[in-house]
């Protein structure tokens, strides 16, 4: 600390630091922003980075019981690319992200548009009663949509029963259906966390542009083409993006809503849930660690192509403005 | 900080049930104790939990409990690997010393042995009965004294199914058994002969007798008249169902009346017990579901100590009566089983002589093996009991001759994807040559 508190040596001085001083000063500066990073540093080696190497070490390794391992190459991903249960449960995730993106960032995109609409009373309550689902805890969610999802006493069958009354009250929805009741739980409850970050950028919708457009004639839909959607669209890809990687990674609603199977055909066996199985029902640690890595290839691939559809849309962006700009 | 230098012998349990008997025991156990390295100190822990951390243990090689209770689906894991890497101690010499084997029902050793070598002594043996709504059999005049088989079930209790004009009721079953109640698929395989490991730890899947068994299943809650039905047996709604009579019968290890004492006490006085019905005359009339060990971790200090703690709680007459008496559940100690104890009237079960029915059967109870493909491959044989009840549900099968073909091929394909995870498992193969090598 001494050396940040001498004082620096100005030019043309008579009696200039000896250059021992100056260079320990130096060194100081250039040692101390890494000892404030320090704590960081060493909480990412031992969580984060550490654990990712022995995770791509454990990826070659076979492991049968406590203590006992041998590198098995490649095979362990080989096995996993081949593993007809695997593509199984890649699929399942897979419709699982479709549906969680395709129908719960559209829903929460229009319910943040209707209450980012001037004049609409009681917003703030609308929110917190959107929003206040992710508030509840994934095991709590899973009991709520276990108690309705239920054979013969559950609400769903009870009222489809009232309102058709040939509806088969003995319905099973989570033997059949179990993506649907997933898709739906998730909606449920992420619905309102997504629409506050579309609520959020359609607040920074420059009004200007808009009303603009509307003298212009632009009709609503044109505004929203053509104004809305270009200015959301960082924060709507971010949102996409988060969606599609806590979508590959459902576990505990599947886990719970089956009571721990994996439903009736494997219909509910998601790739982390397979993971669990072979890592920690089984104990093959090293199968699971391949699968995660698999994982997260396949998620550090949908994170390239966003970035890439990002850049490629505010260059395209960009390009228009230019030549809006020499327009004028 | 160092940690404070633990004297006593830490235990773990995952039951409540257990929890409470021992807690008396052990106090009056670490009464007599004069040396405070042998005072005992339970914990009482959810059976994830305690999973996670026996394993973490086992797997990092450090120190947990002295003493463990795994139920029989955490046990297993830890047997994974060779022998000597198993997280627990070998007992057999132990076992072996104090004639243990000669005390204890054989079939209760055989989830805690792995390659001859036994890891847990035995809680219990959980032989499995019928339970039935003996106030709605009565009252229809259904004599369950005629029933031996399951032909014989569905037959004798075929009434039960039917409203007195004649149509068929949509709020009554015969029979509590779905297709992913994995639990009871596999006590029926079990039953019929069938099982989905053998004794070296190898799924055996794809057999004749787990075809027959699983076609019966498909039949009964898939076919073109189903008699079985879902109730489930850990929530309000399940209990619910078995108040209305929703269903006639329901599996009942021991340790299931005293679930329902608990839970169901309004089912008091409405319910008998039976044999389950054999698959063919003259065949076994029971089965098995679930199951406990005290086991040694390998790091344990002084496992003589502990050894001589654990046939206290496990192996002694007063806490095998309280055992029967709060839990309802049936020693493993075979030479206890003469006691009066067992003959008393259950006011729940209408005055029957539970225990002594339950020990009637505890020597047919089928033999069941641990092993770390355990868990794949029941989850690959009840895929291939819910493919058969499609099939069932699509072709309104009435007989299981229409379901075996279909049986055999989904048993062969659950087969083969379960033998995948064996075959690529190098360490098992080595100890399967090893095993063929010394005779």
């Amino acid at each position: 600390m001494s050396s940040l508190a001498a004082p620096a040596t100005l030019p043309g001085s008579s009696s200039p630091a000896p250059a021992s001083t100056s260079a320990s000063a130096d060194r100081s500066r250039s040692v101390f922003p890494w000892l404030l990073l320090a704590p960081f540093l060493l909480l990412v080696l031992v969580f984060t980075i550490v654990p990712l190497f022995g995770a791509t070490v454990l990826s070659t390794q076979q492991t049968f019981g406590p203590g006992t391992s041998r590198f098995v190459g490649l095979s362990n991903f080989r096995g996993v690319l081949s593993d007809p249960l695997f593509w199984t449960a890649f699929k399942n995730t897979f419709v699982f992200t479709l549906g969680s993106v395709c129908v719960q960032l559209p829903l929460a995109l229009c319910f943040a548009m209707l209450l980012n609409q001037p004049g609409i009373r009681g917003k703030t309550f609308f929110r917190l009663i959107l929003f206040s689902p992710v508030l509840v805890g994934v095991v709590y969610v899973a009991m709520i949509f276990f108690v309705l999802f239920q054979k013969r006493t559950g609400l769903i069958n009870q009222l489809l029963a009232g309102i058709l009354p040939s509806w088969d009250v003995g319905f099973a929805w989570l033997d059949q259906y179990i993506m649907l009741a997933l898709i739906l739980a998730t909606l449920w409850q992420y619905m309102g966390f997504n629409m506050v970050y579309f609520l959020a950028a359609l607040q920074n919708v420059p009004k200007e542009l808009n009303e603009a457009a509307k003298m212009d004639g632009a009709n609503w839909w044109k505004r929203f083409r053509h104004v809305t959607l270009p200015a959301i669209t960082p924060v709507g890809s971010f949102v996409v993006l988060l969606s599609i990687i806590g979508s590959f990674q459902v576990f505990e609603l599947p886990f719970l809503l089956l009571q721990g199977s994996t439903g009736v055909d494997n219909k509910g066996l998601t790739i982390v849930g397979y993971l669990y199985q072979t890592g920690f029902q089984s104990g093959d640690l090293g199968y699971a660690s391949a699968i995660g890595w698999t994982i997260a290839i396949v998620l550090a691939v949908c994170a390239g192509l966003q970035r890439l559809l990002s850049a490629g849309s505010e260059v395209s962006r960009g390009g228009k403005v230019a030549r809006g700009g020499g327009a004028k | 900080m160092p940690a404070p230098k633990r004297e006593s012998v830490t235990m773990w349990t995952f039951a409540r049930m257990h929890a409470d008997l021992y807690r008396p025991e052990i106090e009056a156990w670490n009464d007599e104790q004069t040396d405070s390295s042998r005072r005992v100190e339970l914990s009482l822990i959810g059976v994830q939990a305690m999973e996670q951390r026996m394993m973490s243990a086992f797997l990092a090689g450090l120190p947990s409990a002295d003493l463990i209770e795994a139920e029989r689906r955490n046990a297993a894991r830890a047997f994974a690997g060779p022998l000597e890497s198993v997280g627990f101690l070998d007992l057999t010499p132990y076992v072996e010393r104090d004639g243990i084997m000669n005390r204890v029902n054989a079939a209760s050793f055989k989830p805690w042995t792995k390659d001859g070598r036994i890891f847990g002594l035995p809680h219990d043996v959980h032989p499995m009965m019928l339970a039935y709504r003996a106030d709605i059999v009565e009252a229809a005049g259904i004599d369950v004294s005629k029933i031996e088989t399951w032909d014989d079930f569905v037959r004798v209790m075929r009434p039960l199914l039917f409203k007195e004009n004649g149509e068929r009721r949509t709020d009554r079953y015969l029979l509590n058994i779905w297709e992913t109640q994995i639990d009871l698929i596999e006590a029926m395989l079990l039953q019929g002969g069938g099982g989905v490991i053998d004794a070296s730890g190898v799924p055996v899947i794809d057999n004749e007798a787990n075809a027959r068994v699983i076609s019966q299943i498909a039949l009964w809650t898939s076919g073109a008249e189903p008699i079985a039905a879902e109730v489930s047996f850990w929530d309000a709604t399940g209990h619910q169902l078995m108040r209305d009579g929703f269903v006639i019968a329901t599996f009942a290890p021991d340790w299931m009346c005293n679930y329902w004492r608990k839970e169901v006490p309004q089912l008091s006085g409405t319910m008998k017990l039976m044999p389950l019905p054999a698959w063919d005359k003259g065949g076994r009339r029971t089965s098995v579901w679930g199951g406990t060990m005290l086991g040694i971790p390998r790091t344990a200090k002084d496992p003589e100590k502990l050894w001589q703690i654990a046939k206290h709680l496990y192996l002694s007459r007063d806490l095998a009566h309280k055992l029967y008496e709060r839990g309802d559940i049936v020693t493993p100690v075979s030479e206890f089983w003469q006691d009066d104890i067992y003959d008393k009237p259950d006011p729940f079960f209408m005055g029957q002589p539970k225990g002594r029915m339950y020990i009637n059967l505890a020597p047919q109870v089928p033999d069941r093996f641990s092993s770390p493909f355990g868990a794949i491959a029941l989850a690959r044989t009840q895929s291939a009991v819910s493919q058969l009840c499609k099939v069932a549900r699509d072709t309104k099968a009435t007989n299981i001759d229409q379901l075996m073909p279909k049986a055999r091929e989904f048993l062969a394909a659950a087969q083969e994807d379960a033998m995948r995870h064996v075959n690529r498992n190098v360490f098992f193969a080595d100890s399967q040559k090893a095993a063929e090598v010394t005779p």
